[in-house]
């Protein structure tokens, strides 16, 4: 337990620091967080309740529109700012602004929430490849939905509120690094919490035998909402964020980006290792780092050098990279190895 | 805790790799002027990236070899740096972020796309960096009062109302019933604008208004109406993908329509990927080769066409021309300001006053040229099948006269 909190103030310190030490990667920092908070959200989903899920993508865009147009529409006429062609130029104040920002983010995390509270009831009853195909439509159809309404910019996109002229050049960075660093403070809290108590173990049931959990009494429809619940809470909070920091949000390309966010959470959590903690983190760091280097080192091969990478690592690390781990160091994980036992039991096969 | 040891030392490796990888370049390294430029290499834009970046190739190895830029009496050399942002406004975002803090560029060269560029523009502003750019037309980029955006083409909204305005005038200028189909991006949206506001100006009535998503490969549903309403005019605007399918779509299934008016035909290769099938498709285009602007490094449209077609293998659609134009401003600008300080070169740039072989190309408040006409072309194929892009608006222009209405696919 001593080692454990060393380890945890040791991150914590170095996640401060971190836009300080790497002065110049602030905005892949920043990314790099919101991609832990989505892979670790998906991974209660995907990993502990074995619903592979294709629509926590819909909570991120949904999030992400529902922030920017808070910050714009509580102090300026929402139809205005995104009409196109429009004469008129607004321009927040910093206190506006952060206003803006702290409102929109509460927006965007308690709405979705209920929406995933409303789908959840409708659609979680569904199971394996139906659920996965339901929850691909409906990012899907969010983003076709959200290109064709005009107030919020419609295929025009949205150009969220420029970040103010406060402080020096590095504030928006630092801004934006520290309120995703916090978010993803807050995912790993609660999650771990919610790791720890009885709830994990229902989860874990329901993937292990949902009907053997039910006819134990447990009432699987309801935490399966409540777990679909808690993952929207932090994904609406990380579109919100990164509305903001990209600056233009598009329906199709960076809100309801299921091709791509949507896709990579899924890739993250699985090789990290699913149904782990640390799993969804490592993996998100690790994704994050190799596809920077692609998109430097391999230009216009990059897309090939991600599927490599992916073939490579379903092939050999099925289980992700704690999977790995555990198999190959099973006693840093806790675990008592009889040696003779094993070596037996291979033997006799 | 063994874990610990484990995610410990992964986080150390992780520092160690960060530290690693910082490589800074300067703005102007030695004679070099270094330039940064997030072009779609790969995704949905690719096809008009590749058209940008050779632009930009282009005029870079054609200014360098002509002497190059003469700043306090000393001669630079352009060179760019390209990250290929994939057609995704989140990654261009990124891309221009990590050009001017990482790679320490101070002057950038537009992405292809509206949307993209929207994407990039607050950062260019935000940092300071004058962007010179050649491919975002969207008008909603000029009345966001950014201060380091310099556009060398017309706004989008220009681009298909003198379509409208030509089929009114052939309707002897009663108003006419106009079908749209446009896509769902930045730019598109902005064309819809524009022609909406001509179908007012003139009286005229829209008849179909509708949206095609981002891959587009069928708008047959589209097609289907135009059959049952018979409008005056059909327009279509979707970039490259857009043009071509609906000049597929509309020779398969036989659509008559008296006036197609269209953007992105040069770009799409359409007279040569679709021969006849295309001929009288009527086009917007910021450029042609014919018009006779002229300037000292690429002589004129004719002898730009000739260069490029032998370094590249293809014509060059518009969306090259205007990127080279964009290195010949900043050429100008650099000279004209006699220094590498970003505020005096942004305030060359702005009172840019200057002839290209793409077109006049003057700035106004919001950064978009002023001074520089659309011109409308038309497919036309002669009888063994050979097609060519001839302009027949406006008249100043013109070098053919303009085939309405369109014969009927029974007649052709």
């Amino acid at each position: 337990m001593k080692n454990n909190s060393i380890l945890y103030i040791g991150i914590l310190i170095f996640g401060i620091a971190a836009p300080f030490i790497f002065p110049a990667f602030k905005v892949q920092l920043s990314i790099l967080c919101v991609l832990i908070v989505l892979a670790t959200t998906w991974n209660i989903q995907g990993g502990e309740m074995g619903y592979n899920s294709f629509g926590n993508i819909l909570f991120y865009g949904l999030g992400m529109y529902l922030c920017a147009s808070v910050q714009v529409g509580m102090f300026f006429p929402l139809a205005e700012w995104t009409e196109s062609g429009g004469e008129k130029t607004f321009v927040h104040t910093p206190a506006q602004f952060f206003q803006g920002m702290a409102v929109g983010l509460i927006v965007a995390a308690v709405v979705p929430t209920i929406v995933a509270g409303l789908i959840g009831y409708s659609i979680l009853g569904l199971r394996g490849h139906y659920f996965a195909i339901c929850t691909l439509g409906l990012g899907v159809a969010a983003g076709e939905i959200s290109g064709g309404i005009e107030i919020i910019g419609a295929g025009q996109g949205f150009t969220t509120p420029p970040f103010p002229d406060v402080g020096s050049l590095d504030s928006r960075g630092e801004f934006f690094y520290f309120l995703s660093f916090f978010v993803l403070v807050l995912t790993f809290i609660t999650v771990r919490g919610i790791y720890t108590t009885r709830f994990k173990l229902i989860l874990n049931a329901i993937r292990d035998n949902e009907d053997k959990a039910e006819a134990m009494g447990i009432e699987t429809m309801k935490y399966k909402i409540i777990g679909w619940m808690i993952s929207a809470f932090f994904c609406g909070l990380a579109g919100g964020i990164m509305g903001g920091l990209v600056g233009y949000i598009d329906s199709t390309d960076v809100a309801f980006d299921g091709r791509e966010m949507g896709v990579f959470m899924v890739l993250m959590a699985i090789l990290g290792g699913k149904g782990t903690l640390w799993g969804p983190i490592i993996g998100a760091t690790v994704f994050h780092i190799f596809k920077e280097g692609f998109w430097t080192f391999f230009l216009g091969w990059q897309y090939v050098a991600l599927g490599v990478l992916i073939v490579v690592i379903v092939i050999y690390f099925p289980e992700g990279i704690m999977g790995w781990l555990r198999e190959k160091y099973p006693e840093r994980f806790g675990e008592v190895v009889d040696e003779k036992d094993r070596k037996a039991q291979v033997e006799l096969k | 805790m063994r874990l610990n040891k484990i995610i410990l030392s992964f986080v150390s490796a992780l520092v160690i790799l960060f530290s690693t990888s910082v490589a800074s370049f300067a703005k102007v390294v030695g004679d070099k002027i270094i330039l940064g430029a997030a072009i779609s290499l790969t995704g949905k834009y690719s096809s008009n990236g590749v058209h940008t970046q050779n632009g930009y190739n282009m005029a870079v190895d054609r200014i360098n070899s002509m002497g190059g830029v003469k700043v306090g009496g000393k001669t630079y050399k352009f060179d760019i740096i390209y990250y290929d942002d994939e057609s995704n406004p989140k990654r261009a975002a990124q891309l221009a972020e990590r050009l001017i803090s990482q790679d320490g560029v101070e002057f950038m060269l537009g992405p292809y796309s509206s949307g993209l560029t929207k994407a990039i523009a607050p950062v260019t502003e935000k940092y300071g960096v004058p962007m010179v750019e050649a491919n975002g037309a969207s008008r909603s980029l000029f009345t966001k009062g950014y201060k380091y955006l310099f556009a060398v083409l017309a706004p989008a909204n220009l681009y298909l109302d003198v379509a409208i305005d030509l089929a009114v005038e052939k309707n002897n200028g009663k108003g006419v019933t106009v079908a749209m189909a446009f896509e769902q991006d930045a730019f598109s949206q902005d064309v819809r604008l524009g022609v909406l506001d001509a179908i007012k100006r003139t009286g005229s009535k829209k008849v179909i208004d509708d949206k095609l998503p981002k891959e587009l490969n069928d708008m047959a549903a589209t097609l289907v109406k135009v059959k049952q309403m018979k409008p005056d005019v059909l327009v279509v605007s979707g970039h490259t993908k857009g043009a071509l399918t609906a000049i597929r779509q509309i020779a398969e299934m036989k659509v008559d329509v008296p006036m197609l008016a269209m953007t992105h035909c040069d770009a799409a290769k359409l007279s040569k990927q679709h021969g006849k099938n295309s001929q009288y498709a009527l086009c917007a285009s910021q450029w042609h080769k014919t018009l006779t602007y002229k300037d000292d490094f690429f002589k004129d449209g004719m002898t730009y066409d000739a260069d490029f077609t032998k370094e590249f293998g293809y014509a060059p659609p518009y969306q090259a021309a205007e990127s080279s134009a964009a290195l010949l401003v900043f050429k100008d600008a650099f000279e004209r300001a006699n220094s590498f300080d970003q505020k005096k070169v942004r305030d060359a740039l702005a009172a840019t006053n200057m002839q290209t072989f793409y077109g006049n190309i003057k700035f106004a408040e919001g950064g978009q040229n002023v001074d520089k006409p659309m011109v409308l072309f038309q497919v036309m194929c002669d009888d063994g099948g050979k097609c060519e892009n001839k302009v027949v608006a406006p008249t100043k222009w013109a070098s053919a006269k303009l085939i309405h209405p369109i014969p009927s696919w029974s007649k052709r």
